[in-house]
């Protein structure tokens, strides 16, 4: 039986710890995300409830979920969402982490968009580029526009940053 | 324009309001303020993506991705083309005692070769040898556009992994741009003979062992 990874998967981070995207997990990808994703953490950021059976996975494997309610970034607590979203990815020990969405585009990719530009410090051409390689060519103005201008106010310790997320070295 | 973050903030110490110490806790137990986007920002190379635990795929890096590249510590980067890279990433490999694995698409093809032809077996493999070899990590894996090439061998490398073969080809068309995936790769794919490459169990990267068990 070959393992198949949910629809749009990938990796975000794949350095000190784990961080992956992808669409919403389908029972079919069960056996990949168990054997091969070994998650602590999901987050769903969409609409819809979740159903029975993926509630039932998630519980067997003993992986916490979180889920962001939201239709998209013209939601007036979008940015609340995303604040929620950095709090979780900002904490090494919810790692390794699934953030996903429905079909792991445009809402996943303004998160991730997000990740890149506050925490990783991608430019901005990087940032359209790979939103736009997961979106599969449609335009995402509103989105890039969000994440272009997204600025929060963010305070977390700093010995649970990973390793990846750049930060000032000061002791 | 894109130099080292952290050397920047030594620069800026006065003046920086990005991060901050908590002073109730100063016994090290620091706070960090995560507000906005450093002022200076590193360029990711053409199509990049993680693919695996310290496995990365692009397309073929420029001076200006060099910032971006030192942040992954590579120690090999392959490289799928008949012709040498730029030579400012020859140098840049030099320098930083990167390998450079070349893996040529066509050995025989001299001066004939295309550069939209497909990879030979032999060349796959080639590259699929260093990949499964956790002792030239972090890696590295391009070719001119990051796309057809570069989308061969990860999905060689996901049909070892034993991945279906939709998703295989889900992940190779993401990254082909406007014109889409060329039904020569994927069929070069789908017949590509896992076998081929060996695998020893302890010398490949743990992912690998994890997705073979």
């Amino acid at each position: 039986m070959p393992y198949i990874p949910p629809l749009s998967f990938a990796p975000v981070v794949s350095t000190d710890v784990s961080l992956y995207r992808s669409g919403y997990p389908m029972p079919l990808n069960y056996a990949f995300i168990r054997d091969q994703l070994h998650l602590k953490t999901v987050i769903y950021v969409g609409d819809k409830d979740v159903s029975e059976e993926y509630q039932t996975f998630l519980n067997e494997q003993n992986i916490a979920y979180h889920h962001l309610h939201v239709d998209s970034c013209r939601d007036s607590d979008f940015s609340r969402h995303v604040d929620a979203v950095l709090r979780l990815v900002l904490d090494k020990r919810n790692y390794p982490i699934l953030i996903h969405s429905n079909k792991g585009k445009h809402r996943v990719g303004v998160v991730v968009g997000i990740i890149r530009k506050l925490l990783q410090g991608w430019s901005t051409t990087g940032i359209y580029q790979e939103y736009g390689n997961f979106s599969g060519g449609s335009k995402g103005e509103v989105d890039l526009e969000f994440i272009t201008m997204f600025e929060t106010e963010l305070i977390v310790k700093r010995d649970l940053i990973p390793d990846y997320v750049k930060t000032r070295k000061k002791s | 324009m894109a130099t080292k973050r952290e050397s920047d903030y030594d620069d800026e110490d006065d003046n920086d309001d990005n991060v901050y110490i908590n002073e109730e806790t100063e016994l090290g137990h620091g706070n960090v303020l995560v507000q906005r986007a450093p002022e200076e920002r590193i360029v990711p190379p053409l199509n990049f993506c993680p693919v695996e635990r310290h496995l990365y795929r692009s397309g073929q890096p420029s001076p200006v991705n060099f910032a971006f590249l030192l942040d992954l510590n590579l120690k090999t980067i392959i490289w799928l083309a008949n012709e040498e890279p730029q030579d400012t990433l020859l140098e840049f490999c030099d320098k930083h005692e990167i390998q450079l694995q070349f893996a040529t698409i066509n050995p025989d093809g001299g001066e004939d070769d295309n550069p939209w032809d497909g990879l030979t077996e032999h060349s796959i493999i080639n590259a699929l040898q260093t990949i499964v070899r956790a002792d030239n990590y972090p890696l590295l894996v391009c070719c001119g556009m990051g796309r057809h090439r570069t989308g061969t061998v990860i999905g060689c490398l996901r049909r070892i992994m034993g991945w279906n073969l939709a998703s295989v080809s889900e992940e190779y068309r993401r990254f082909t741009g406007s014109r889409g995936g060329r039904i020569l790769v994927e069929l070069l794919i789908e017949a590509f003979d896992t076998h081929l490459v060996e695998i020893e169990s302890d010398k490949a990267p743990q992912w690998l062992l994890t997705a073979l068990q």
